[in-house]
């Protein structure tokens, strides 16, 4: 007999993806993932990643315009220097720190 | 909610009974590590320096070693000198209140292996004493948490930072007090905490107590500066400094942040409070034990065997390879968010329990490997 617990285990999916606040703008990948994964956040397929994402990176949950920040923690940590599509990786080759975030 | 703690003389609560035995000078520490092979339940504290430092030091050095011996959780002291020492064992001595202290120096008491047969008879006088002592309930409200963190990875930032902070969160909502410490790990957040701070005087400082040190950091490393952000930091994910300090300072939750103290300094305030420590490990545990920490929450993603003299750390690792790989040094698992789906909440909800019974008693890793490694903060150079 399958108890209810075990499947409902059946039909949830492994979070291979997640948001640390809701005012992000990027979400952190959990593992590698390859061009073409499904990014699930939350139990929910979100969208297909847009190129191979080391764990530990970030993915853009929705287009960044170039000068836009990029949320994480709620708070922006760098700014876009040019448009990042939905599923793309973000990090250095695309962003840059927020000026003012260093003050002396 | 409550938990069972040992009563201080001046309202204090201690989680552990502890008799220290603490040198006021590394002269002495032969002494003080004989005491201890003969009575392997007293604490030692090493004190690597003691002698030939400056006035600056100096006064952190007595207000470090004395805030630690007025810890809560210590029941009695013994002070072990030397006699010809810049900080004086009785001057130690008398910067300890409200517990038993005695204090023996060599050179007066005739020497090593007089003080230590001396040291014996009193440290064992004290052990039975502190063994004699009853818990009693404690409301929750008077414990004092310090938040640390050491040898983070990629995933530090992603589960074992956050699940503290939501640890904390439950802690600050129960009325106790938390302490976020590593004031070099919140380099870039400046202007962020400052919007944390319960006021805007608050905020200021706090803002200015940022950018002091990264303005130290700037002076004392010139072009390594950037070093703050690691290359190994960027090949994890991260893409500026403020994303890794953003990381660090999850530990500290989500609440209003009440008060700044410096380095081994006592928090008045209840709730979160940030300590102004540097983001060595060992001596920023000495800031927050000399604070009154009773406990302290240590995140870590490569994993550390670090435990702190008479404050039970409690080790919380970021992914379950690490959690693996050293197997007796890790209490919590914080890896379960990522492979499990465990949430942050549940998580930070078991933190939270774990705390209460160590409260209560039980041993954390590293107080049962006795990994109690000491160093505290010193700026200037040696004379």
């Amino acid at each position: 007999m399958v108890s209810p617990e075990s499947r409902k285990s059946e039909v949830s999916m492994t979070n291979n993806a997640l948001r640390t606040n809701l005012a992000d703008n990027v979400i952190i990948a959990l593992q590698a993932l390859k061009k073409g994964d499904m990014a699930i956040v939350e139990n929910q397929k979100i969208f297909e990643v847009m190129e191979d994402i080391q764990a530990g990176h970030k993915i853009a949950l929705e287009s960044i315009a170039a000068g836009e920040k990029v949320y994480r923690y709620g708070e922006p940590i760098v700014e876009a220097t040019r448009t990042i599509n939905r599923g793309e990786w973000v990090h250095v080759h695309n962003t840059r720190p927020v000026p003012s975030d260093m003050t002396v | 909610m409550e938990f069972n703690g040992y009563a201080r003389e001046h309202g204090g609560y201690g989680i552990r009974n502890h008799v220290l035995v603490i040198c006021s000078v590394n002269c002495a520490s032969g002494v003080a590590q004989a005491i201890n092979r003969a009575l392997p339940e007293v604490v030692p504290v090493i004190n690597g320096y003691g002698c030939g430092s400056s006035g600056h030091d100096t006064v952190v050095m007595l207000r470090t070693l004395a805030g630690i011996a007025n810890n809560p959780n210590v029941a009695a002291v013994l002070v072990i000198g030397l006699g010809c020492e810049g900080l004086g064992a009785e001057h130690l001595a008398n910067s300890i209140k409200g517990k038993t202290v005695e204090c023996l120096v060599i050179q007066r008491d005739g020497g090593s292996a007089a003080t230590t047969k001396r040291g014996i008879e009193l440290a064992g006088r004290f052990l039975s004493l502190a063994r004699g002592q009853k818990r009693v309930p404690v409301p929750i409200t008077k414990l004092v948490v310090g938040l640390e963190c050491g040898g983070s990875d990629a995933f530090s930032g992603i589960s074992a930072n956050p699940a503290v902070g939501a640890a904390a969160d439950l802690l600050v909502e129960a009325g106790a007090t938390t302490i976020l410490a590593e004031t070099t790990e919140m380099i870039g957040t400046a202007h962020i905490l400052r919007r944390r701070a319960a006021t805007p005087e608050l905020g200021e400082q706090i803002e200015k107590l940022v950018n002091n040190q990264e303005k130290k950091v700037r002076h004392a490393l010139g072009e390594w500066a950037g070093m703050v952000i690691t290359p190994g930091n960027i090949e994890g994910g991260l893409s500026s400094i403020t994303e890794k300090s953003l990381g660090c300072i999850e530990k500290g939750g989500t609440t209003p942040i009440n008060e700044i103290v410096g380095y081994a300094c006592r928090p008045v305030q209840h709730g979160l409070v940030i300590m102004d420590t540097p983001g060595y490990d060992i001596d920023s545990m000495a800031g927050l034990a000399a604070g009154g920490a009773h406990i302290i929450l240590f995140t870590t993603g490569r994993g550390t065997p670090a435990g702190f003299p008479a404050v039970p750390v409690i080790k919380v690792c970021s992914n379950s390879t690490t959690f693996k790989n050293m197997p007796g040094d890790i209490d919590v698992n914080a890896g379960t968010i990522i492979e499990e789906n465990k949430s942050i909440e549940q998580v930070g909800q078991e933190i939270y329990k774990l705390m209460i019974r160590v409260a209560n008693g039980e041993l954390t890793c590293a107080e049962k490997n006795l990994s109690i490694p000491f160093n505290y903060l010193k700026e200037g150079p040696t004379f």
